[in-house]
């Protein structure tokens, strides 16, 4: 089944347009240029011989429990938490979104008191994680 | 130009279509279900966390609200399912590309886009240029070649550019830095910790990664028993990454598939003559065997080493399917190639 002359130009077209589009997110894009964007996952580069930083959500219960939040708990995934860090650096009052996103998630448990926002920098020394690390808080929220 | 043309057009059997086409939308249903719920978890989150991408700030698409989300899943949901037994394929194709874009919208537009699925999103928007094709139909068409070229085109894509990425904003000293110590620290497995031990290791890896990813487009020049072992190697890739870092990439592995002589792959005719032969009702008809599996009409089918076939399989020689069987179902229902998605 042989394509007619329209239906090849409309492909090749199609084709081009978007080939172009992508090459033009990948050398001037970003993110934002979603689906064009460049393909970036891992794409910087890690200091070896430098703490390297793992972030997490925490929260503290009623019951003083400390509860991690991860995107099956509370909707938000890391990447996400990491992306809007500035933004909840900013306003923390936006994690009290999070705390009723928990709540709607995990109707039986009990209620947040304080939600953190945590950088754990491992030590790394030529490559190797020395085993010990440093937490830091770098927002807090309470109701 | 018109090797350009020939080249992008080349046209591949309706059954291969047919079956790339139902794996992917089998993939839709299983991706919104199964693999990503926390595209649906977005619903519950304040919209003062909502920060549309471009595309979404100049079609402008509404803010995700409870209603707005649990309504693109469900018709997202169906339309795929009608989708994937190849009915309606130019309209379900068209909602089922448009509105997994959105969904798209509403799962990266809070703070992180991922880079997995460009393949998947040219091969919802390719697919839904081609009219029916049944599984199992062994005439070539040119506009289920060109919908499978561009799939393929994205999957490679999404590999050379990401090493441009990488040096764009990693710079050179990428290859050298700590990424993937970093990676394994972040969200490794015993066996990615395991390899901290090994640092020389991890950037050999790296060396290799952007390596692979630069020389990717050669495996449009392979000839088919290397292309398969090319298309293998990209697997093993991810299989490896997976193991390490618990990165599946999924949808790119599903729109990968388009390299596959996936019309080999008929998982209901196989169940129905498992069925039969349980039954031992009656005999199997000679020259009833399914194009592609062993074969009446392949000469000295047993002395052939596998090799040979997917060759013959993934080329772009004349086939030598048999005629499709009287009764041969137009569409074969979902089911069997749902496993297959979820065992790449």
């Amino acid at each position: 089944m042989a394509l007619s002359a329209r239906g090849i130009a409309a492909r090749l077209l199609a084709t081009a347009v978007a080939g172009v589009l992508l090459l033009a997110g990948t050398i001037w894009g970003d993110d934002d240029h979603f689906p064009f964007g460049p393909f970036r996952m891992y794409s910087t580069t890690a200091d070896p011989d430098a703490p390297t930083r793992d972030t997490r959500l925490e929260a503290t219960d009623a019951d003083g429990r400390v509860v991690t939040l991860t995107e099956v708990n509370s909707g938000l995934r890391r990447a996400e938490l990491e992306g809007q860090l500035p933004r909840l650096q900013a306003e923390p009052h936006l994690l009290a979104a999070v705390a009723a996103a928990y709540a709607a998630r995990n109707p039986d448990a009990p209620p947040l008191r304080e939600i953190r926002v945590v950088i754990r920098w491992h030590d790394v020394e030529r490559f190797r994680p020395t085993g010990t690390w440093t937490d830091e808080v770098v927002v807090t929220w309470r109701p | 130009m018109a090797a350009v043309i020939r080249w992008l057009t080349a046209p591949v059997p309706l059954g291969r279509l047919a079956a790339f086409r139902t794996l992917v939308y089998l993939f839709v249903v299983a991706d919104l279900v199964v693999f990503t719920p926390w595209v649906r978890a977005h619903a519950a989150l304040p919209v003062e966390l909502y920060q549309p991408l471009l595309i979404g700030r100049l079609l402008p698409l509404p803010a995700p609200t409870p209603a707005l989300v649990r309504g693109v899943f469900v018709a997202l949901l169906l339309a795929a399912a009608v989708a994937a037994t190849g009915r309606l394929p130019r309209l379900s194709g068209t909602v089922v590309a448009l509105l997994y874009l959105e969904w798209m919208v509403i799962a990266f537009s809070y703070g992180k886009v991922d880079h997995d699925r460009f393949g998947l999103l040219v091969a919802l928007a390719a697919l839904a240029t081609v009219g029916r094709a049944r599984h199992g139909d062994p005439t070539r068409s040119q506009a289920a070649g060109w919908a499978l070229r561009v799939t393929q085109l994205a999957v490679v894509a999404t590999y050379f550019l990401a090493a441009w990425a990488k040096i764009r904003f990693g710079g050179w000293e990428w290859l050298t830095g700590g990424t993937l110590t970093w990676a394994v620290i972040r969200r490794g497995t015993a066996l990615g910790e395991a390899l901290l031990a090994a640092p020389w290791l991890l950037v050999a890896a790296q060396v290799g990664i952007v390596a692979f990813e630069l020389a990717s487009p050669l495996v449009f020049v392979l000839r088919e028993r290397w292309r398969s072992a090319a298309v293998g190697f990209f697997y093993s890739f991810h299989l490896v990454t997976f193991a390490t870092i618990t990165i599946s990439f999924l949808p790119h592995l599903v729109a990968m598939a388009s390299f596959l002589p996936l019309e080999r792959v008929r998982p209901l005719r196989w169940w129905h003559r498992v069925a039969g032969a349980g039954r031992a009702a009656r005999p199997v008809p000679a020259g009833s065997g399914e194009p592609g599996v062993v074969s009446a009409g392949e000469p000295a089918a047993g002395s052939e080493r596998p090799a040979g076939r997917l060759r013959q399989g993934a080329g772009g020689r004349t086939p030598r399917h048999p005629v499709p069987v009287a009764g041969d179902p137009a569409v074969d229902r979902p089911g069997d190639d749902a496993d297959r998605a979820q065992g790449q």
